[in-house]
């Protein structure tokens, strides 16, 4: 097991402002030191573009952009390095399957299904999709709890043509994790393809996509500790060479003439233009440091703040714990009677703790909660420990202090 | 940040979100306009009797955070029987106050004074202006 106070020391923002306690880890992570120094010596000693100069600093570029790739091949357990494609983030990924994969997979009264735990990424470009295939959106339920409704789940399988279910792993607002295993082994067995949006999960626990058989898993790096403007598609092969490009350009063409183009395999086919070269270098360390640390123990530890956070939440008066699904991770929402969720966070910004408040992008599922003005939420990371959630509690309870003054 | 106040919390603000003015529901009055912030779900309704220019009646209900509240009840009290022409210009007053950091934080009274500090708190300026803003945009546009 790690010491995540002693890990506090290792990223420079945190170590620069001691007494700032970060929990708004779901929207995105700080970011460690080996990332910050990864991402300068590649500008430093190897920038170069990828994949078609051929002097060696090129041929280093490459070699690096390359090495990540395989890294992450190793760290999903998938099969083949070009099952791994980079785009900008979880949203481009999910975008990328729904554009490209989505036309060819749906006809006229198919239907896609969701969650409704999901964010926006993973429920508008579905939405989108339908509305351009006239195929039906279906929302499978949550229980009372918040975790899925998987009988309802089931249902929507059973009684309709599901081609495609997009399911989150984990709840950026609920902390719930889904029995995703469990559930893709349901659709494929009703002929539906499945994408797992991980953007919750990459960071937190173990994911073996051949275990899980994900057709599709998306994720970003920079709530990996890793840098913006990053994120993963995982592919099974086989679909990944059936489908066509989203994007075109360079990069992703074997050969092209002024009539014609031929593309090449993935992943370059789904690369086109200059990636993020620096960033692929720098997501490089972040896995790095997530293998060292060992996804089962950051799991532990995740799931021992979360518990330990609600038990200390819970004695406030007023307050509730937002989602008790059995399996969750390091994301904690609550509400306060009488109190607006924003009021909180910026009584709790003065005492230097970030916590998220709003509907997290996820409307739909607060409208469903009967919060329209969204939860207040703190999310954990390797570096949170338990005097960081003392500290939210004690904040808490001052800035109701305030709130609740009567003059 | 003393102990047990804060910048943005000034107590009157507070009294203003505790124990709203003008605060009911009113389906029949002449204007009903919808004041809402899809980005933090804040949501109110304000519900106006104009009557020859002047605003006899004026009155707010729904739900957001203690700054939209405050400050929605604030409008309230300041419009009701006025002229139009007088409101749109404290319109203009207010929202210049608030939104405008390079002007003098110089509030006519003591119930602008108590938002000053949203000067300091932009990610916060839209909870402080949404009323009036909605207001404002009715008259624009009427």
């Amino acid at each position: 097991m790690f010491d995540a106070l002693q890990l506090r020391k290792e990223f420079p923002l945190l170590d620069g402002y001691p007494d700032l306690v970060f929990l708004d880890n779901a929207a995105t992570t700080q970011k460690h030191q080996t990332v910050i120094e990864a991402e300068r010596r590649f500008y430093t000693h190897q920038n170069a573009n990828v994949h078609r100069a051929v002097y060696p600093l090129a041929a280093a570029a490459t070699v690096a952009y390359e090495r990540t790739r395989e890294q992450l091949r190793a760290f999903l357990n998938a099969r083949y390095a070009a099952e791994i494609i980079f785009t900008s983030g979880a949203t481009a990924a999910i975008n990328l399957v729904a554009h490209s994969f989505g036309p060819e997979r749906l006809q006229a009264g198919d239907a896609v299904l969701v969650s409704a735990m999901e964010h926006h990424a993973n429920l508008v470009p579905w939405q989108q999709l339908c509305r351009r295939r006239q195929a039906r959106l279906l929302v499978a339920p949550l229980s009372p709890g918040g975790a899925l409704d998987d009988l309802a789940f089931e249902r929507c399988l059973t009684e309709h043509p599901v081609r495609l279910v997009a399911l989150t792993q984990a709840s950026n607002v609920l902390g719930t994790i889904n029995p995703v295993r469990e559930l893709a082994a349901l659709a494929h067995r009703h002929g539906a393809a499945v994408l797992v949006d991980a953007a919750q999960s990459a960071a937190g626990m173990p994911i073996d996509v051949q275990d899980l058989d994900a057709d599709f898993l998306v994720f970003s790096a920079h709530k990996m500790y890793g840098p913006t403007g990053l994120g993963v598609l995982y592919g099974k092969k086989h679909l990944l060479d059936e489908m066509p490009p989203w994007q075109t350009g360079g990069e992703m063409i074997r050969e092209v003439s002024f009539g014609h183009t031929e593309f090449a395999p993935p992943p370059q086919k789904f690369e086109a233009g200059t990636p993020n070269l620096a960033g692929v270098a720098a997501f490089g360390a972040a896995l790095d440091f997530l293998t060292a640390l060992g996804r089962e123990n950051i799991a532990l530890h995740l799931r021992a703040l979360r518990d330990y956070a609600a038990g200390e939440l819970a004695r406030i008066p007023g307050l509730t714990l937002i989602g008790r699904a059995p399996e969750t991770t390091g994301i904690l929402s609550f509400a306060v009677d009488g109190v607006h969720p924003h009021d909180l966070s910026t009584l709790l910004g003065e005492q230097q703790l970030c916590i998220r408040a709003g509907h997290h992008c996820a409307q739909p599922l607060l409208e469903l909660l009967g919060l329209p003005g969204g939860t207040a939420r703190a999310s954990f990371a390797v570096y949170t420990a338990e005097p960081d959630v003392r500290r939210l509690a004690e904040g808490l309870l001052r800035a109701l202090r305030i709130l609740r003054a009567v003059p | 940040m003393e102990e047990n106040r804060s910048d943005l919390y000034h107590p009157l603000l507070l009294e203003y979100n505790r124990a709203p003015e003008h605060y009911e529901k009113r389906p029949e009055a002449t204007v009903i306009l919808e004041a809402s912030n899809p980005l933090c779900g804040d949501k109110f309704v304000l519900y106006l009797d104009v009557e020859n220019g002047v605003v006899v009646r004026a009155s707010f209900y729904g739900h957001g955070c203690a700054v939209s509240k405050a400050s929605a009840s604030v409008l309230m009290r300041k419009i009701q029987g006025r002229p139009v022409a007088e409101i749109r210009l404290l319109l203009a007053v207010f929202l210049q106050l608030l939104c405008d950091t390079s002007a003098a934080a110089v509030a006519p009274d003591a119930d602008f004074a108590i938002f000053l500090p949203v000067r300091q708190y932009q990610e916060r300026l839209g909870c402080a202006t949404l009323a009036w803003e909605t207001l404002d945009q009715f008259f624009r546009k009427n």
